[in-house]
């Protein structure tokens, strides 16, 4: 959790474990230093680094106005490589990890209605849309899908608070979410804003069906907490120049243009290293960019502004970067 | 006898004996450190207990002990993320195997005689962790994408089949000093400003070249190979 060399993390102490559901945990953390908590906005993550050395994103549920603690929630898996199950197997109150300041690319906007789909862990950056868009008294629904009830965390709080608003879709008793029925073709002039959340086959469902329905890809929004597989050509050397930094690097075929930049001493943010988080991303001031990330649209991938650095690559020999 | 002490010695030269003492046997040890306490004993158990998976999930280091089938014995250090052995269940556990100096002389005994045995440390913790088993190397893919960290794949694995598990009393770390950082500066009085590689080379007179030649390319080894 870099920034130009600088750490922009803080030290929180874990307050309390709580077992949501089946292999879910939810985790308060809060400050130890005495100084507040920083502000954030629904759909908003934060990196977490773990005792032993490993960091990961989380989206960060409740509520925006309580910055007394922050608290999130993971999803035990079973071939984890070591980070939920230390967070279910090992972590306890009292220990104390790093936390980076918030990112948000799932930001609540302006809209006349939303419709939020949520598979599984996917929920999280949900729980505080929906709360948002029913503040704003806005025209929402939320549909939660999930293997079985007892698998869905927050099933019971968000049926409380929201009535018909909230449809749950346990696979065992229901069957899939039936994303026909939930895209229709857009009508009428307000716009509808979709956001969706879970694992990859369901995002990827929610893509295909609002495409085939005629909704604009930029009116569809995802949030994915594992990087997909990009389908790319053999990677090959290619020239950067760091027009801030005022140096050029030759960036080597088995290198990412992150490390190649880090090598030549050049301050960049990174965490996930894998092209989910955002924390690289950097603009692009000439070149045509090779994005191999999950963050940027279609849209914003040809419009070519900017990049994520840590996986993403030139797609010619030479990238102009502000950095 | 006199006629062995007068046969003709070999063209051979004649190493000078090892110095060598008198050897005890169980009963001559026994009388001089006693019998262990019952408890002691018993903390031998046969299975990876909550506490004991603790220990290997926070450990980022561990020394493998391995014979050959003639018994010669050899042991390596393996270190990298704490954590980085994984817990498969309460009587198997496997640690990763990335780029290596290709002797595989641990996996090469461990194919002629299963038996292993490891310890394992915690950076700051004086106690360790003995576990001793049975390994086999595999290269299983699902098994190997567990160990994938910073973009590094684990080219093999080591399945250790678990025989023992117990703690090892703090004794040996308190009186070494290992985690005081004090005793850091010893580095340098060892190598005295030259990589250790370099030293060795120097000794057996015929370097691969010069000692800072020798050490550019184990730091750039160290760098690339990590």
């Amino acid at each position: 959790m870099e920034r130009d060399g600088q750490l922009s993390d803080f030290e929180v102490v874990i307050t309390q474990l709580t077992l949501e559901a089946d292999g879910v945990v939810s985790v308060r953390l809060e400050r130890v230093d005495g100084q507040p908590l920083p502000p954030w906005q629904p759909g908003a993550h934060v990196d977490l680094a773990l005792p032993v050395g490993i960091t990961r994103q989380y989206s960060l549920i409740e509520s925006p106005a309580d910055l007394s603690s922050y608290r999130i929630a993971v999803l035990q898996q079973p071939n984890s490589r070591g980070g939920s199950e230390y967070v279910h197997v090992f972590l306890r109150p009292g220990q104390r990890v790093r936390v980076g300041a918030p990112r948000n690319h799932f930001a609540l906007e302006p809209a006349d209605a939303y419709r939020f789909i949520g598979g599984g862990i996917g929920i999280t950056p949900l729980l505080s849309m929906a709360r948002a868009a029913d503040e704003r008294d806005a025209d929402w629904r939320l549909h939660y899908g999930g293997r079985s009830l007892r698998s869905m965390a927050y099933r019971r709080e968000l049926r409380a608070a929201y009535g018909d608003k909230v449809e749950l879709w346990p696979q065992d008793l229901r069957g899939p979410l039936p994303l026909e029925r939930l895209l229709p073709r857009p009508e009428g002039d307000g716009r509808t804003l979709v956001y969706c959340c879970g694992p990859e086959p369901l995002i990827e469902a929610v893509r295909a069906t609002a495409a085939a329905n005629g909704w604009a890809e930029e009116d569809v929004r995802f949030e994915r907490f594992a990087p997909t597989v990009h389908e790319h050509g053999p990677d090959r050397p290619f020239e950067v120049e760091a027009r801030r930094s005022g140096k050029t690097v030759a960036i080597e075929e088995d290198e990412s243009l992150l490390d190649g930049l880090l090598r030549a001493g050049i301050g960049v943010s990174s965490s996930c290293r894998s092209g989910v988080c955002g924390a690289c991303e950097t603009r692009v001031i000439e070149g045509e960019v090779e994005h191999r990330d999950d963050i940027l649209s279609n849209a914003q991938r040809e419009a070519g502004e900017s990049m994520m650095v840590c996986v993403s690559r030139a797609r010619g020999d030479r990238l102009v970067l502000d950095v | 006898m006199s006629e062995l002490l007068h046969v003709a010695p070999a063209a051979r030269p004649q190493r000078p004996a090892r110095p060598s003492f008198k050897r005890l046997d169980l009963d001559g040890i026994r009388a001089v450190v006693g019998l262990p306490h019952e408890t002691t004993e018993a903390k031998i158990v046969p299975t990876i207990g909550e506490t004991a998976r603790r220990f290997i999930a926070h450990s980022p280091f561990m020394t493998l002990a391995t014979c050959d089938r003639d018994g010669r014995a050899d042991c390596s250090p393996r270190g990298d993320g704490p954590g980085f052995v994984k817990v498969l269940d309460e009587r198997t556990i496997a640690l990763p195997d990335r780029t290596g100096n290709n002797l595989v002389q641990s996996f090469q005994n461990i194919l002629q005689n299963p038996a292993v045995g490891t310890l394992f440390f915690v950076p700051g913790l004086r106690e360790t962790l003995r576990v001793n088993g049975d390994g086999y190397v595999t290269d299983d893919a699902e098994l190997l994408s567990r160990f994938t960290a910073d973009g590094r794949r684990a080219k093999l694995a080591l399945v250790i089949e678990v025989e023992e598990v117990y703690l090892h009393c703090g004794k040996a770390l308190i009186r070494s000093g290992m985690w005081d950082p004090r005793w850091q500066s010893l580095a340098d009085d060892m190598t005295r400003g030259i990589g250790v590689f370099s030293l060795m080379e120097i000794e057996k007179g015929a370097p691969h070249g010069t000692s800072s030649e020798i050490d550019d390319w184990i730091e750039d080894a160290y760098r690339r190979e990590l």
